[in-house]
């Protein structure tokens, strides 16, 4: 076939492609008869009201001198790993705000970092292209520093978002700037499975977050700069279960909602979206407007653990709590007198037994919030 | 209901234009496959779509999934709510306990 007989296929498959694109867009909006608000509150559902001090910042973990980019919590205890812009790891104590890791990385452009589901190991990467493990229980070297134990090398870009497959040591999802998720087994230091990339169907620009599912460890979700969340299979690399279409810019990052059977994703639009796996149905838009100033990008999402609760960091300092359930903005932690950080939140986590959030931010420290209020138990 | 704006196909468009734009240069067997990978990636790509609207006919309306969140929420114990399903767990408000050698603080001393 000659280059303008496939040039004219091409054209020909593009707008195939379009059109059930759009035939499919409109299958979907005939299935949506309600959103998740909609439904709440025809079920009589109100929203969930905040007293000034119910949720109160109860520790402040300083130690950072740049901006923080990442946590992770330990999925048993009180411990959190933190990235920074200083080139550190810090492991820290959250209960008594100490610090009992005080990581040097061989490379400063960190992004991302995660803690190993047994809380002996922790994960980083970044700029440098590797993901690195470190042993907790290593001994340093001569100037005090932990070595790396391992390094996960194969991306053609940087490392954006790393996370432990839950239950299981051995396994990493990282995301990467070169458009691809990559299982590997740390073991061995060697991939088990690529997702997406030049010659598979998977994101067509850079991948920026990772989610593994917690009921079924072999689902992941992706959020990506082409504006679309996937969800794979880990037994099915070449290509994603489903496709999520609706943001209208960089899908920034991707959270599993606790009952594994939907997920939550922040944007650049400034909207975050919750979608339903088993159907692809997009249940609910986040959106509320922040001013007359530009619409801030969402860096960071997490669900509290009923899912009732969604803490969404903003590009702007704001750090909203949504009622999930009624879709309304029910406090900001950003504008909390004295106790908001005074700068972007760039990272959000809960605690394993979802009794604190931890937010990490530009200002170089991180921040515990409790429920510190009269709780009524039903 | 669904409220996104029309979903853009910004990348398909634009990847179409930069390959039209080298039409007019010197006929390059590496041009040839690259458009022909990227000819057979669209194929695939319209096969999948194909299948997901097949399966579009069997699929639940989203009230279904929103009765079954809903449900799942509302059944989960959650030490952030003001209001929420039981059991309550002690160790929730291990934040706001003091050094085990003082007596325990209330709450309001550990607002920062």
């Amino acid at each position: 076939m000659s280059v303008s007989e496939l040039k004219e296929r091409h054209v020909a498959a593009i707008e195939t492609v379009n059109s059930l694109r759009e035939q499919l867009k409109q299958k979907r909006r005939l299935l949506l008869d309600t959103d998740i608000a909609g439904y709440a509150r025809e079920q009589g559902r109100n929203p969930v009201s905040f007293g000034p001090t119910d949720l109160v910042c109860c520790r402040i973990l300083q130690g950072h001198t740049g901006k923080v980019y990442s946590l992770d919590w330990t999925p048993e205890k009180n411990k959190i790993v933190s990235a920074s812009q200083d080139g550190r790891l810090i492991v820290w104590n959250a209960l008594t705000s100490q610090k009992t890791h005080a990581i040097k990385l061989p490379c400063a452009w960190v992004m991302t970092c995660a803690f190993s589901p047994a809380g002996q190991s922790v994960a980083c990467g970044g700029l440098d292209s590797v993901c690195s493990i470190f042993n907790l229980n290593s001994p340093t070297d001569k100037d005090g520093n932990l070595t790396v134990s391992r390094m996960l090398s194969g991306h053609k870009g940087y490392v954006s978002s790393c996370q432990y497959v839950p239950d299981e040591d051995t396994h990493l999802i990282t995301s990467s700037g070169d458009k691809t998720c990559v299982l590997w087994d740390i073991t061995t230091g060697l991939r088990t499975s690529v997702f997406g990339g030049e010659f598979q169907s998977g994101h067509t620009a850079d991948v920026l977050s990772v989610s593994i599912s917690r009921s079924n460890s072999r689902m992941f979700v992706s959020g990506s700069c082409d504006s679309t969340a996937r969800l794979w299979d880990t037994r099915v690399a070449s290509r994603a279960v489903r496709t999520f279409h609706g943001h209208e810019g960089d899908v920034n990052t991707v959270k599993f909602f606790p009952d594994g059977n939907r997920f939550g994703t922040g944007s650049d639009d400034g909207t975050c979206r919750l979608f339903d796996v088993r159907t692809g149905h997009q249940l609910q838009v986040f959106y509320q407007q922040h001013g007359d100033d530009e619409i801030p990008h969402v860096t960071s999402i997490a669900f509290s653990i009923s899912g009732r609760l969604l803490f969404v960091g903003y590009s702007n300092g704001d750090c909203y709590v949504w009622d999930t359930l009624l879709a309304e903005v029910v406090l900001n932690l950003g504008s909390m007198h004295n106790s908001s950080h005074e700068a972007r939140i760039s990272c959000l986590g809960l605690s394993a037994d979802g009794s604190a959030l931890c937010t990490g931010s530009w200002d170089t420290n991180l921040k515990i919030w409790a429920f510190g209020g009269h709780r009524k138990i039903i | 209901m669904e409220s996104d704006r029309s979903d853009s196909s910004g990348p398909i468009t634009q990847r179409a234009h930069s390959l039209g734009a080298s039409a007019g240069s010197a006929t390059d067997t590496r041009g040839k496959h690259r458009i022909q990978a990227e000819l057979k990636r669209i194929e695939q790509e319209a096969r999948f779509l194909e299948e997901e609207l097949e399966q579009l006919d069997k699929l639940e309306k989203a009230s279904a999934a929103c009765k079954e969140m809903l449900s799942n929420v509302e059944s989960t114990p959650d030490p952030l709510l003001p209001i929420t399903t039981g059991p309550m767990n002690p160790l929730w408000d291990r934040w706001f306990e003091g050094p085990r050698e003082s007596k325990g603080c209330c709450r309001c001393c550990w607002i920062f």
